[in-house]
């Protein structure tokens, strides 16, 4: 290893990169849009969302539960006058929620001794099934908040009549997905445009020639491969710092954890993704091919590696698989420095992972830039 | 006029032999159109799911009572969790918690039996709320255990077993999950899986295809010709319609018959459904390769359309739940409109009258990119 042909080899890199506005306009953009398009995206918190109301009682108690689930603008109840007209509704997607009100509420809740508990029937539409499970928990809560108020008598509630659950979250207390998000966002763009900006750049020199005329000067494959994503790696280093500043800027997400570390630990794992660029580069013959390759790979990449799906929620033959991306392994430790504030030594298992991932891929690198000698 | 009509058939037929003689001699083509369905099918019908499973819980039982185990084992009963691991301090607890080593810590206070009593059991529930989407489901499961939970039992047979139940004051909320009864997010996801598939296959396939003629230089040549720009367009769109059409099948067809989601709708709808979307996504395609130069380019711009589309059109994240002015930006995207009626269809069972919107939708999306397409390409052709 020759540290002067090095030098020139980044500087090379660097230039051949940075001289293209097109290029530079996509390492700037695109880790900013996806970082925007994520961070907005993820909500958890149940709005103004259309609940169709068939109220057979028409009573006070029943307006009145009515009222209170569109009072807090979680849902926006619309009367349906039967049941049928409700049900079409469902159908066709104008409403997601579904209320029933049987005519016997009122009676079954002034009834003192409780033989009919008053019914209520709520219909969620399971076609948008992440919708619905996030919404039955908001009417469930809001019910059961608004049922001591509809009792015309007042009396504590009786035995056999539930626990009540007081549920925090200390360190999110309100459910905030953005930081999830945006953690995740770094081990997205950091895999997918990393794979992505190299294998195009590596088979556009093949094209064109400029590749096998390095591999007839005297640098070294090792060289070659590091003047090659050495650069490159700068570059996304750049842009981890410029995703961290406006992740705090417009998302008013900052990281827990150290800056520094975080910045080290997003770099080396750059260095992995980029190397695993060079091998999907080395192995096809057209730009073509090598972006068709990076976009097939990422596909399974992104999905298990718990960015979008948690791991835990996979069956276990996949999460093995899960286990073999270095994505999952980013992912997690970029969430626990951003999340928790952790430092190097409660995340030393998932770095020593990381460092064997890059290992190995660097040394497969090699290889296949040798092979073509 | 007729003889022009004539002419403009065949040349159009012409052109769509050309490029599906192309199209049938790219391996690396033909592998991504026939790996990413697969693949795609493989992780949405086996992996992919946002419903909690596997949640790693601690519990702190202070009171150490019969009550407090019955509730853990109702806890558990959900299916949705692993063993509880106990702890025997709040601080512990917290701890695990903040390393995320668990997902939610359930607190029993010392006089949790006593509380029954007096008629005011109360537990303490702490979640990991570093990812909200599965906290807000784990927080609901545990509380609707706790809103279910039959005090009356343990403390009817071991206290006063003669005691009637009352339950005056509450309501009895009968929940039914219409469409997709046990709320599988599999469904969900299948029920889309084509729209996924032909947003990916449509726009780059054909904004790369425009591109790579362009740099070989045989656009040139074919414009050199006879045939008119529109004729080139649509004879180089005919065959991907026709993939497209195939692509859409495999993922219906298998996603039905792998994991049993049958259309609830007909298939005659969807295939109505299907024609303006694959047209507006193969528009969009062109559209990108009229802003591109270079291949690499024209990748990297496909790409900008495609992540959005995937994340605003509410196929992985429900669309009702983004923010205002995000969620009409997502409106501009056709997947956005495919994958409602798709799923309306296939959920469903709606028919054309149901997703007359949509259908619209997508209509006006296609002459507006065909609008664009017409701006950009008249400086260069004319």
């Amino acid at each position: 290893m020759n540290w002067r042909r090095l030098r020139t080899l980044i500087q090379r890199e660097a230039r051949a990169t940075l001289r293209d506005p097109f290029t530079v306009g996509v390492l700037v953009s695109v880790p900013l849009l996806a970082l925007l398009l994520f961070g907005f995206v993820l909500s958890t918190e149940v709005k103004h969302l259309a609940l169709g109301v068939h109220d057979a009682a028409g009573s006070r108690a029943s307006r009145r539960l009515v009222a209170e689930l569109g009072a807090k603008g979680t849902f926006d109840p619309r009367p349906y006058a039967t049941r049928e007209s409700l049900d079409r509704a469902l159908v066709s997607g104008d409403v997601s929620v579904g209320l029933v009100i049987p005519p016997a509420f009122d009676r079954d809740l002034g009834r003192a001794g409780g033989q009919a508990t008053p019914q209520i029937q709520v219909i969620y539409d399971g076609g948008e099934a992440v919708l619905a499970g996030n919404a039955e928990g908001f009417l469930r809560s809001l019910v059961a908040a608004t049922a001591p108020d509809l009792s015309p008598r007042d009396e504590p509630a009786a035995p056999g009549t539930g626990v009540q659950v007081i549920t925090r979250a200390p360190h999110n207390p309100r459910f905030d997905g953005k930081p999830f998000m945006v953690a995740g966002t770094f081990g997205f763009v950091l895999s997918f445009l990393t794979v992505l900006i190299t294998a195009v750049s590596v088979v556009n020199e093949k094209i064109t020639g400029t590749f096998e005329q390095l591999q007839v000067t005297p640098a070294t494959s090792l060289e070659i491969l590091l003047g090659k994503i050495l650069p490159l790696g700068g570059v996304f280093a750049f842009d981890v710092v410029l995703m961290m500043i406006v992740a705090g800027l417009v998302l008013h997400v900052w990281p827990e954890g150290n800056v520094v570390f975080f910045v080290l630990v997003s770099s080396f794992y750059v260095l992995v993704s980029l190397a695993m660029g060079v091998i999907i580069s080395a192995t096809s013959t057209t730009a073509a091919e090598a972006v068709q390759k990076s976009v097939l790979l990422s596909i399974p990449l992104v999905q298990l590696s718990g960015f979008a799906f948690p791991i835990r929620n996979m069956p276990l033959p996949v999460r093995w698989v899960a286990e073999i991306f270095p994505a999952t392994h980013y992912i997690r430790v970029s969430r626990a420095i951003y999340l928790r504030g952790e430092g190097p030594l409660g995340l030393s298992p998932e770095l020593l992972l990381l460092v064997l991932f890059g290992a190995l891929l660097m040394a497969y690198a090699l290889r296949t830039i040798e092979a073509r000698r | 006029m007729t003889r022009s009509r004539g002419h403009f058939r065949s040349n159009v037929l012409a052109v769509a032999y050309k490029e599906a003689s192309i199209l049938r001699h790219d391996k690396a083509l033909i592998a991504t159109v026939v790996m990413q369905p697969v693949m795609m099918l493989l992780l949405f019908g086996l992996a992919l799911s946002n419903k909690p499973a596997n949640v790693p819980w601690i519990v702190l039982d202070r009171s150490h009572s019969a009550l407090s185990r019955r509730f853990i084992e109702e806890v558990q009963a959900t299916g949705y969790f692993l063993p509880p691991r106990p702890v025997t301090g709040y601080d512990e607890g917290r701890t695990l918690l903040k390393k995320g080593d668990a997902l939610a810590f359930l607190v029993f206070p010392e006089d949790f039996e006593r509380a029954i009593e007096r008629r005011r059991p109360r537990v303490q529930l702490l979640l990991d709320g570093s990812d909200p989407l599965s906290a807000a489901r784990v927080g609901g499961y545990i509380g609707q255990v706790g809103a279910a939970f039959d005090t009356g039992r343990v403390a009817r047979d071991e206290h006063e077993p003669d005691r009637p139940v009352d339950r005056a004051g509450l309501i009895d909320v009968r929940q039914r999950f219409r469409f997709n009864a046990t709320l599988s997010d599999q469904k969900f996801f299948l029920a889309a899986l084509a729209g996924m598939l032909l947003t990916n296959l449509c726009l780059s396939v054909t904004s790369g295809g425009l591109v790579a003629e362009r740099e070989s230089g045989t656009y040139e040549q074919m414009l050199s010709l006879p045939t008119t720009p529109l004729e080139i367009v649509l004879g180089k769109l005919l065959p991907y319609v026709a993939v497209s059409y195939a692509v859409f099948l495999f993922a219906t067809v298998a996603a039905a018959v792998l994991f049993g989601v049958w259309p609830e709708g007909s298939w005659l709808t969807l295939l109505v459904l299907t024609l303006p979307f694959v047209l507006a996504s193969l528009a969009i395609g062109v559209f990108v390769s009229t802003l591109a130069h270079t291949s690499a380019q024209a990748v990297f711009v496909t790409t900008f359309f495609i992540m959005p589309s995937f994340v605003l059109s509410g196929v992985m994240f429900p669309y009702q739940f983004m923010p205002d002015g995000v969620r009409q930006v997502g409106g501009l995207f056709p997947l956005r409109w495919y994958q409602i009626a798709l799923r309306r269809v296939i959920e469903r069972g709606a028919g054309l009258t149901e997703i007359a919107g949509p259908l619209l939708a997508l209509a006006a999306l296609f002459v507006l990119i065909l609008l664009g397409i017409r701006w950009r390409m008249k400086p260069r052709l004319g």
